[in-house]
């Protein structure tokens, strides 16, 4: 369950999330959605770490293996003998199997890319086409009150759910969003739309 | 930074309006020139076409020029596509914030000029239905392609330059599709929502995003200087006089990134003028541009005179029997190519003057491509003409379906960039709004400058 407030300005939006995180809410609850980068902090504190690529790594030997297997495991199965050559020839395997493993890095990058935004998503989600003109969106994620529960991966349930945790769910989204409208919200969205 | 890249400070949504209105519904001197490219590239098919249906003996191929204009296009098309990913890879991973409106005009310009190179291998073939003969598979009289051919190692390193240079302009365009997504409606909606993928620009997606596009950027850079220089080993592993040289690879290398530099110039200033974009392609853009152009010149001269002077302090027989037939037959174009690569882009782009100035730089980058193309036309076709056997010496002249075939594919890549600029935004939205977003005028002294916000 999430709500989403919509802000004119980098200030009130970051004026909003000050409050939410003073009324009990985790910085892992919250989250912002711009249309430009904003550096970590301006707005929301977010976990830097990622491990897509060690995916792209994965991905790059698997491509080292299959492009050697195609073009000296092809030789060694269909030999073309040509002069006093070897049957598997450096240069070319060599070749075919640099192509391959780039090839597989630069797939694998963007695969592990989407898999780590778990991207496209499988359900519909809060959002605002106004966000893509500048607007500055906070999405908090609403906890079943009084259970503990991960809100992230990696995150444990305490870094999670903060003193809000005691609330019931409609307590913690009333909340949020006297706190956004405080901050000066355009508006609060709790339809998903995309 | 003693110039802003664009002065001016206006709203997202004027700046959203701005770079997307390439979008807009098109003129009808749009659909004008979208025709007359179509008709070219009708032209060409059909020339084609008559080839495949009587044979190569329309073209000008002959013992023992077997090696002609089909093949001076597909390395020329292949390095013209060189520069659009490599300089916004390069521009990317060095943080070059002047860069941002370039971009989308280099990648795309990338992965056009592939796809039309890829062609010339397949039009080159003759017997052109077996082109499938390329593809490592089994087929039914047991035989697998050989690996010890160049033109397979061709196809490998076109194949994933095709797909990671389409792949990073993909990726860098994801945010702008979801803005774009955000204004559209009809056909346009739909298309934009499936390939804006469900992006909302969390802050979590927006890390998890600028790390893969520094990667990818790190990675295309090995593959573009890997593709031209295997397309050069097609000719250095050869023992053809001229061509059996170890300086191909970086000297193609080279060639390929001072004609795509050309290129990327010569777009920018068509699409600045055809969608009104002077407010973000500013002459500070071409007067970067035109440094980075000015180096490869040199690098070019270089390279060149290594190659030339190599030939001849040896005077090996028959390498000056090539050079000398060379500049004696095609003396003209060789001069034009020493004026066009060399002497005027070094002489030229010394001046910040003629750097800032648009229809001079036009005028070079059109010339430096013009040089470009004699540049592989005398590689190839002299070296073949006068082999190591004076008694089948010969020589070359490209015939009207070459040429045909050769229009259609310049009109090709210019419909394939019209139609691309109409549907999809020709200016990195984001990127541009992220630079803005960042840049403040703040009081030094007795003036005021911009300073940009950032992490480091």
């Amino acid at each position: 369950m999430e709500l989403l407030g919509i802000f004119s300005n980098l200030e009130s939006a970051a004026s909003a999330v000050d409050g939410l995180v003073r009324a009990g809410f985790t910085e892992a609850q919250i989250t912002s959605l711009t249309s430009t980068p904003c550096p970590d902090g301006v707005l929301v504190k977010t976990d830097q770490r990622t491990w897509f690529r060690w995916f792209t790594l994965a991905c790059g030997i698997a491509g080292a293996g299959a492009g050697f297997l195609l073009a000296a495991g092809t030789a060694w199965v269909y030999p073309v003998q040509t002069g006093d050559k070897p049957i598997i020839a450096f240069y070319p395997t060599g070749i075919v199997t640099y192509e391959f493993t780039m090839l597989f890095f630069l797939v694998g990058t963007i695969v592990g890319m989407f898999l780590e935004m778990r991207l496209p998503p499988a359900e519909k989600r809060l959002y605002a086409p106004e966000i893509s003109e500048g607007r500055i969106g906070i999405c908090i994620a609403i906890h079943p009150g009084g259970e503990a529960v991960a809100c992230g991966e990696g995150v444990g349930p305490a870094e999670c759910v903060g003193p809000v945790a005691s609330l019931s769910a409609g307590e913690q989204k009333s909340l949020a969003r006297k706190i956004m409208r405080e901050a000066e919200a355009l508006r609060i969205v709790e339809e998903a739309t995309s | 930074m003693s110039e802003p890249a664009h002065p001016v400070t206006k709203s997202a949504t004027q700046l959203n309006d701005e770079m997307l209105s390439s979008l807009r519904t098109p003129t009808w001197k749009w659909y004008g020139l979208a025709l007359f490219l179509g008709a070219v590239v009708a032209w060409g098919m059909a020339a084609f076409s008559y080839q495949v249906y009587t044979g190569m003996s329309v073209t000008g191929l002959d013992r023992p020029v077997m090696w002609g204009v089909y093949i001076v296009n597909f390395v020329f098309w292949i390095g013209l596509s060189h520069s659009g990913t490599m300089v916004s890879a390069i521009l990317r991973l060095s943080q070059a914030n002047w860069r941002r409106p370039i971009l989308r005009a280099a990648e795309t310009m990338t992965v056009f000029c592939v796809a039309v190179g890829g062609l010339f291998p397949l039009i080159h073939l003759g017997r052109n239905w077996v082109f499938f003969y390329l593809i490592p598979y089994p087929n039914q009289r047991g035989l697998w392609p050989n690996f010890r051919s160049a033109l397979l190692w061709d196809a490998t390193a076109i194949l994933t330059y095709i797909i990671g240079s389409s792949l990073f302009l993909y990726l860098g365009m994801l945010p702008d599709l979801a803005v774009a997504r955000d204004r559209a409606r009809g056909w346009r909606l739909t298309l934009y929502t499936v390939l804006a993928m469900g992006w909302r620009g969390t802050a979590r997606e927006w890390v998890i995003f600028q790390r893969a596009s520094t990667l990818m950027a790190a990675l295309i850079i090995p593959v573009a200087v890997s593709v031209h220089s295997i397309v050069a080993w097609d000719f250095a592993v050869t023992v053809v006089p001229g061509w059996h040289s170890t300086i191909f690879p970086p000297y193609f290398v080279i060639g390929a990134i001072h004609s795509g530099i050309a290129a990327v110039i010569t777009l920018m200033i068509i699409i600045r003028k055809a969608f009104h974009l002077e407010e973000y392609l500013t002459p500070l853009h071409f007067d970067n541009m035109g440094k980075l152009q000015l180096v490869i010149a040199l690098l070019w001269s270089y390279a060149y005179f290594v190659e030339v002077q190599t030939t001849w302090y040896a005077h090996e027989p028959i390498e000056w029997e090539v050079f000398g037939f060379m500049s004696h037959t095609y003396t003209f174009i060789l001069l034009l190519m020493l004026f066009g690569n060399a002497i005027l882009p070094i002489m030229a782009l010394c001046f910040r003057r003629l750097r800032r100035s648009i229809p001079v730089m036009l005028a070079i980058a059109v010339l430096i491509n013009v040089g470009m193309f004699i540049e592989r036309f005398l590689i190839i076709v002299p070296s073949l003409s006068h082999k190591n056997m004076p008694f089948v010496w010969g020589t070359y002249r490209p015939s009207w379906v070459e040429l045909s075939v050769t229009a259609g594919a310049f009109a090709g890549f210019a419909l394939m960039y019209t139609l691309f600029a109409k549907t999809f935004p020709m200016v990195a939205v984001t990127d541009v709004r992220e630079h803005e977003s960042q840049r403040k005028l703040v009081p030094l002294g007795r003036t005021r400058l911009p300073s940009l916000a950032g992490k480091e």
